[in-house]
């Protein structure tokens, strides 16, 4: 059984009067609690890929399985409902909501998963605690550092207990002491709870803390 | 619930200030207009509202109170004569020259009756007594008359129609629709002022029906025995006298036209700081739909601001409106803003903003969603 289970996935865009084919069969699989590392060149299809794992886009071709729920591109409210029960993001620029606190933002992401009221005040702090901006939590994101910053992000993807969590590049934004420190809590956090973490990532660091390291080139797996 | 919509908003509080700032000019002015326009409506047919008549008989197709012509006075018995009337009495209303001791002349709207007192007109005497004008040269101006005639006082004089008046009395709200004074005098003085118009002759006749009477059956009997007569409920005349200064003047459309013109400033303020908003927060809200939100919690959140925005800058246009209203009445004018009114506007100022933010709308169901990975 797998959390994330993508099949010779292949996704084609128009580009004017051109059809550039950018996914070209990739076969990736994640098992509960599994980090995987991907890597690849710009323009090799991470992002599209890591897109369509996370449901935002629609592949062209192959099968994708979240959880074991089939992904069905022509049903957008199964998508949504697959992004809000068992996906949780990280981003490379965090992409906080800079009107809310460092706990509002991950009591946001609660209350679109159905988590309200004070149990989605309860669980936000309990998230924030745990990576470990306790005396941050009423901290707007303009007055966190980068690496408080990405640490509410990675609190705000593991609401609600999502069985996968994608990052796109986490720690590129960071220097090399607190990408260090926010890759460990990262990984902890995943494996503690039989998560599957995929880390679409330039980093070499990112290695330390992979169970596997997989790398695509020109939208194929290609080890 | 945390309440991003209203928290994104709040948090920029200098664009928050524009957009409610557009809103409240665009509702102070609506108002404002609105509010004039109805008072200056209010004051056509005042006379109207006030007299204790069911039934006005004018002469054949008159267009409005101010403009009538005059017909014999002696119908006035074939009125009286017709049951169901309790009391039936002339009217006349007649534009006079007044001569200021400056050697200038004004026009004032006279009112004259037998008998003012039992019609209820005029409604608020501030000074002197209405039966004071059947005893002599006698003329009740009203207060607004100052702003045009200069000071007067009760006991000065007067010259109307070259004949000197004792002033013995004066009114207060007796102003037309032009807001020219309205003065009260005598019937037979009225007549004797202007006898090649007005000898033997009336403006109106106005009738009380008896209770128990059915309105629409005297009516019918005063028009079968006054055929070269139009006869209209007080309600029918006044709303004819209105739609005449609302048709022919160009008031009406002057009003439509500032109130498409309101609305169009407070549209297009609303909808260019919701919109710019919108693309600036662009990435913000592909991130709540790959954390889960659909199109529909971000249009929840966009109706939010903008009726949020509606209601702020309908707080802040409404009191200024009403702080105008001591000022406005100092230049004579009347504002009225009736609660029907200020209902209309903060509905309609509501769903204009709603509208604004349909726009919005579009942009946001047109996001890519792998935005959120764009650097």
């Amino acid at each position: 059984m797998f959390n994330v289970a993508a099949v010779d996935v292949t996704k084609t865009f128009r580009e004017g009067r051109e059809i550039v084919t950018v996914l070209k069969g990739a076969t990736l699989h994640l098992a509960p609690g599994e980090v995987l590392a991907l890597e690849g060149p710009s323009g090799s299809g991470k992002t599209t890929l890591l897109s369509i794992l996370g449901c935002l886009l629609s592949a062209s071709g192959g099968t994708v399985e979240i959880a074991g729920h089939l992904v069905d591109a022509k049903k957008p409210a199964k998508l949504q409902a697959l992004r809000r029960r068992h996906i949780g993001f990280v981003f490379q620029q965090f992409n906080l909501f800079p009107a809310l606190s460092a706990l509002e933002n991950v009591e946001y992401a609660l209350n679109l998963k159905g988590v309200t009221g004070n149990d989605a005040t309860q669980q936000a702090r309990e998230l924030i605690e745990r990576v470990g901006l306790a005396d941050r939590a009423r901290f707007l994101p303009r007055d966190l550092s980068g690496g408080q910053k990405q640490r509410v992000a990675i609190a705000r993807a593991l609401a609600a207990s999502p069985s996968v969590v994608l990052a796109d590049e986490p720690t590129a934004n960071l220097d090399v002491n607190v990408a260090g420190q926010i890759l460990d809590l990262f990984s902890e956090l995943a494996r503690s709870e039989g998560r599957s973490l995929l880390i679409v990532t330039h980093d070499p660091k990112v290695r330390r803390v992979a169970d596997r390291v997989v790398r695509i080139e020109d939208g194929r797996i290609a080890a | 619930m945390v309440d991003l919509g209203l928290k994104t908003l709040l948090h920029d509080k200098v664009r928050f200030l524009i957009t409610v700032s557009g809103v409240a000019f665009a509702v102070t002015l609506v108002l404002v207009q609105v509010g004039l326009f109805v008072g200056l409506l209010d004051n056509s047919t005042i006379t109207i509202r006030k007299l204790d008549a069911e039934l006005w008989v004018t002469s054949k197709n008159s267009p409005n109170l101010d403009f009538v012509h005059q017909f014999p006075e002696s119908n006035l018995y074939r009125a009286r004569s017709v049951p169901g009337v309790e009391r039936a009495d002339n009217l006349i209303l007649s534009f006079m020259q007044v001569s200021l001791p400056t050697g200038a002349e004004e026009t004032t709207i006279v009112y004259a009756m037998e008998d003012f007192q039992r019609w209820g007109i005029p409604w608020q005497v501030t000074q002197g007594k209405l039966d004071d004008l059947k005893r002599g040269a006698f003329v009740i101006f009203d207060e607004s008359a100052s702003k045009r005639f200069g000071k007067f006082e009760v006991g000065d004089y007067r010259e109307v129609m070259g004949q000197r008046l004792k002033v013995s009395g004066k009114t207060r709200e007796a102003k037309s629709f032009t807001t020219t004074p309205l003065a009260f005098m005598d019937f037979r003085r009225a007549q004797a002022l202007q006898p090649e118009l007005l000898e033997g002759k009336t403006s109106y006749i106005v009738v009380k029906v008896a209770t128990g009477a059915d309105v629409a059956v005297v009516k019918a009997e005063l028009e079968r025995r006054l055929p070269y007569n139009d006869v209209f409920t007080s309600q029918a005349w006044a709303e004819r006298s209105r739609a005449y200064w609302v048709e022919n003047t160009g008031i009406g459309f002057n009003a439509f036209l500032t109130v498409f013109l309101g609305c169009l400033v407070g549209v297009v303020v609303v909808a260019q700081t919701l919109y710019t908003s919108t693309m600036e927060h662009l990435k913000e809200f592909g991130t709540v739909k790959a954390i889960g939100g659909s199109n529909l919690d971000i249009y929840r959140m966009l109706g939010k601001q903008a009726t949020v925005a509606a209601v702020v800058g309908f707080v802040l246009g409404y009191l200024p409106a009403q702080l105008l209203k001591p000022v406005i009445a100092s230049a004579g004018l009347k504002l009225i803003i009736a609660p029907e009114l200020t209902l209309v506007v903060l509905l309609g100022t509501v769903l204009l903003c709603l509208g604004s933010a349909l726009i919005s709308f579009r942009k946001v169901a047109s996001i890519d969603p792998a935005l959120v990975f764009r650097s």
